[in-house]
């Protein structure tokens, strides 16, 4: 025998799995009624043998359903467990069993699900398990999951130096009582800059890499600075004029998906996903009629105002998948919203001068109705994709576009300086309505 | 009329320096969007190189949950993988997989990966035993049909998995390559590359790469190899150590754990669980030994590509006064020979544990780095 497991050892080391022990591995999940608790047990290869034997208690080489049961209720007699000093039974909730190959090759590993009722007790408690179970040749494992229940805390693990023998003190507070326990941990949160930053960082990256945003929000400054001649858009407005009306849309988009990325944030409103995603994809089309006709001159602002409501809620189902704490929530709300602003700034301080500048070019109609019908060709392709789950090029053709900004806005910026300062243009000037009539 | 050219030629100066600060940003940001395109255009220069059999033996749906799963620190004698293997492709093909792997990995990173595919060519050729190479080549194990420990020596056997010989088991080549969903530089996708010992599952979500569930592993975990030293994982072990040699007593006492840890416990499909930390909080370490922590870490957190390796980074940084560093077994050890001990650490986003197993410590260590709320970026794709 001793030659047997002497070879055994040389030949099969090298496959990397156990040998001569037997790992039990659990995994503790603690509620405030009750503690549920996963197994894994991996008999080792020269182990397997006698565990094997233990299940297949009549030897016909098969585990039978009832065999798995029988085995798996075994563990559990095994194990004692204590709730502050009272003794409480597990109850099987499931088993699984691999198949007899694997566990000869001391790879199968049996996993049992059991949980213990816990009587209600103070505000610090003890539980303690101890596994018996074939503890001549085992090792263990205990471990417990952070608990999803705000009012229990970890306070320690005991454990002896096999692990088989395992405490763990926690303190449970009565449901009202949750505030104190966690209330002191927000003020630290609002000073961890690190983690603020973070947040403003991807606040920024989610204006500069969502594109759908940005394109809403620059169609519809597309003629903002013009004024509107009968059912058209006719020459651009006083400088004055088209930068209050610029800055009103920004400020409004701005209030509206600050309002409900507060709102969603703080689990004050919750809406699914894809609706949002249509809308946002439907504004953006929305933005491109009025840029092509004016449909709601005037009430630009408005409008922006509301569609930054859904768009806010699209910032908030980023947040949301973070998984932030409830107090770090505030923190992180401010910093997202404020990356937000930050990048929608920065845009628009390039946006706005170019687009003041442009809109005096008497080509500035191809400008606005070229735009216009790739906002709303995109847009089409977004809410088919949304609508429908399925792919389209829309996102690839966006962002070869979005990756160009810099050509885009130099190109602009020298049509218009061209505009602006050769005398041509000054003459041309008087025309532009009538330019513009042409090209719609 | 004058007081408005004015106005436009003062927007206009500023829309200038804007514009110049700006493109500064949008090149930084274009660089990483490279990146992922850099990826995509070699996954698709392999996926062409590809027989049609192959390309579909090789390509899954993005959810496949079976195939996310199927990984190990097993041989694939007993773990079979999906996708194909570097020996199954021919020379150009395997080319472009290599040339893949080194567009999506960091030079580091595909390092580690080769010499944990050349232990396992150490393996098949040399054999090993306990206490290292030199041990007789292990032949199947005797045992005959009547000895149940020998059982999965015997060929033929129906339904046991290794009824192979130790070339169908062990090798380079048998690495095994493959991909969820389509290499797109928007939509998520996943590459998966693995065999014995390891496990890359990557999952590239526009310009973010995310590298979590990883295992690394390595039996022999000391080797020579044309004259050479190797120790895959030597870095993992000779970074740690010295990490616990500078801690002072008292933060020694809290690292360092009373009981025994027999193996990894957040391995292979045990996704998404956040266990309880324990051991030494990073917070309570100085500057050096937070650097030297943020070094240790980088060992799997580096695997992955610039840029994508920086942001990871950036995130457990930023994490770095909730981690936690604890440590179980011998405590004494020497840079440059693999320690014997286990250790984790953990945080918000990680978790990274390294055991060394039972049969021969020194010499055969597995590892995992997870992140238990992004593992298969499962935070950045829509459920």
């Amino acid at each position: 025998m001793a030659l047997v497991a002497l070879a055994l050892l040389f030949g099969k080391s090298a496959c990397a799995h156990r040998i001569d022990e037997y790992l039990q591995a659990t995994i503790l999940s603690l509620r405030a009624d009750r503690v549920q608790a996963s197994m894994r047990l991996i008999p080792g290869i020269l182990v397997s043998p006698s565990v094997i034997a233990a299940i297949d208690s009549n030897g016909d080489g098969v585990l039978s359903q009832v065999e798995q049961r029988a085995y798996a209720q075994r563990v559990l007699g095994d194990l004692s467990i204590t709730i502050d000093g009272k003794s409480v039974s597990p109850k099987l909730i499931s088993w699984g069993f691999p198949q007899l190959e694997q566990m000869r090759d001391g790879i199968g590993e049996i996993r049992i699900e059991y949980s213990v009722e816990l009587p209600s007790g103070g505000a610090h408690r003890t539980l303690v398990l101890a596994n018996h179970h074939l503890s001549r040749t085992s090792v263990y494992l205990m471990n417990v999951l952070v608990p999803q229940d705000r009012n229990i805390r970890l306070l320690a693990q005991k454990r002896n130096e096999q692990q088989s023998l395992y405490e763990l003190d926690y303190q449970q507070m009565a449901a009202g009582d949750a505030r104190s326990g966690t209330a002191w941990g927000g003020p630290r949160t609002w000073l961890n800059g690190v983690q603020f930053l973070s947040l403003f960082h991807l606040g920024m990256r989610h204006i500069a890499e969502g594109t759908d945003h940005l394109l809403f929000l620059l169609t519809l400054l597309l003629p903002a600075p013009l004024l509107v001649s009968g059912s058209r858009w006719g020459p651009a407005a006083g400088a004055r004029r088209s930068l209050l009306r610029i800055l009103g849309i920004v400020t409004a988009f701005t209030m509206g998906h600050s309002r409900t990325l507060s709102l969603a944030a703080w689990g004050l409103v919750r809406v699914p996903e894809q609706p949002v995603e249509v809308l946002i994809a439907g504004s953006i089309f929305v933005s491109a009629l009025h840029a092509l006709r004016p449909i709601f001159p005037g009430k630009e602002a408005w409008i922006a105002g509301f569609f930054g409501l859904i768009h806010g809620l699209a910032f908030a189902a980023t947040l949301e998948r973070l998984g932030l704490g409830h107090w770090d929530r505030a923190a992180g709300i401010l910093a997202f919203n404020l990356g937000i602003e930050t990048m929608q700034l920065l845009v628009i301080a390039v946006a706005l001068p170019l687009l003041m500048l442009m809109s005096r070019m008497r080509a500035y109609p191809v400008v606005r109705i070229g735009g216009a019908a790739f906002a709303a060709a995109a847009s089409l392709g977004w809410m088919v994709e949304r609508l429908f789950d399925i792919e389209t090029p829309v996102d690839v053709i966006v962002n070869a576009f979005a990756g160009h900004t810099f050509w885009i806005v130099i190109i602009g910026l020298l049509a218009a300086l061209a505009c602006r300062f050769l005398p041509a243009s000054r003459a041309g000037r008087a025309s532009e309505p009538g330019m513009a009539q042409l090209l719609e | 009329m004058n007081d408005s050219t004015h106005f436009t030629s003062a927007v206009t100066w500023v829309a200038i320096v804007t514009a110049i600060l700006l493109s500064a940003a949008s090149f930084a940001g274009a660089q990483r969007s490279a990146a992922t395109d850099d990826i995509v255009h070699a996954a698709n220069a392999f996926l062409s190189s590809l027989s049609t059999e192959q390309r579909q033996q090789v390509q899954y749906a993005f959810r496949d949950a079976k195939q996310r799963a199927r990984w190990s620190n097993l041989p694939i004698g007993f773990v079979p993988r999906g996708g194909i293997s570097l020996k199954q492709m021919s020379p150009p093909q395997r080319e472009a997989a290599m040339k893949l792997l080194a567009t999506v990995l960091s030079p580091m990173g595909l390092e580690k990966v080769n010499e944990i595919r050349e232990a396992d060519d150490d393996v098949k050729t040399n054999g090993r035993g306990p206490g290292g190479r030199g041990g007789p080549p292990p032949g199947p194990p005797p045992g005959g049909p009547n000895g149940p420990p020998a059982r999965s020596g015997d060929p033929g056997r129906p339904g046991g998995p290794p009824a192979v010989s130790r070339d169908e088991m062990f090798g380079s080549d048998l690495y095994y390559i493959s991909f969820l969903g389509t290499p797109s530089i928007t939509d998520p996708w996943m590459l998966q590359f693995g065999g014995h010992h390891l496990a890359l599952n990557i999952t590239i979500i526009g310009s973010q790469g995310v590298l979590t569930p990883t295992l690394t592993g390595a039996q022999p975990a000391t080797f020579q190899l044309n004259g050479r030293t190797i120790r895959p994982l030597g870095r993992e072990s000779d970074k740690a150590l010295a990490l616990l040699n500078s801690l002072e007593a008292k933060q020694r006492s809290q690292a360092v754990l009373d009981y025994a840890v027999a193996d990894l416990v957040l391995g292979p499909g045990l996704d998404d669980k956040k266990i309880a930390p324990e051991g030494l909080k990073a917070s309570v370490m100085d500057a050096k030994q937070q650097a030297m922590l943020l070094d240790l870490i980088a060992e799997w957190a580096g695997i992955m590509n610039e840029g994508s390796s920086a942001d990871r980074m950036a995130q457990i940084k930023a994490d770095l006064n909730e981690t936690w560093f604890a440590w179980s077994g011998p405590t004494s050890g020497q840079a440059g020979s693999n320690i014997t001990a286990y250790y984790r650490i953990q945080g918000p986003h990680l978790v990274i544990e390294y055991a060394p197993q039972h049969d021969a410590p020194a010499n055969h260590v597995h590892t995992i780095y997870r992140d238990p709320t992004n593992d298969y970026g499962r935070a950045l794709t829509k459920p």
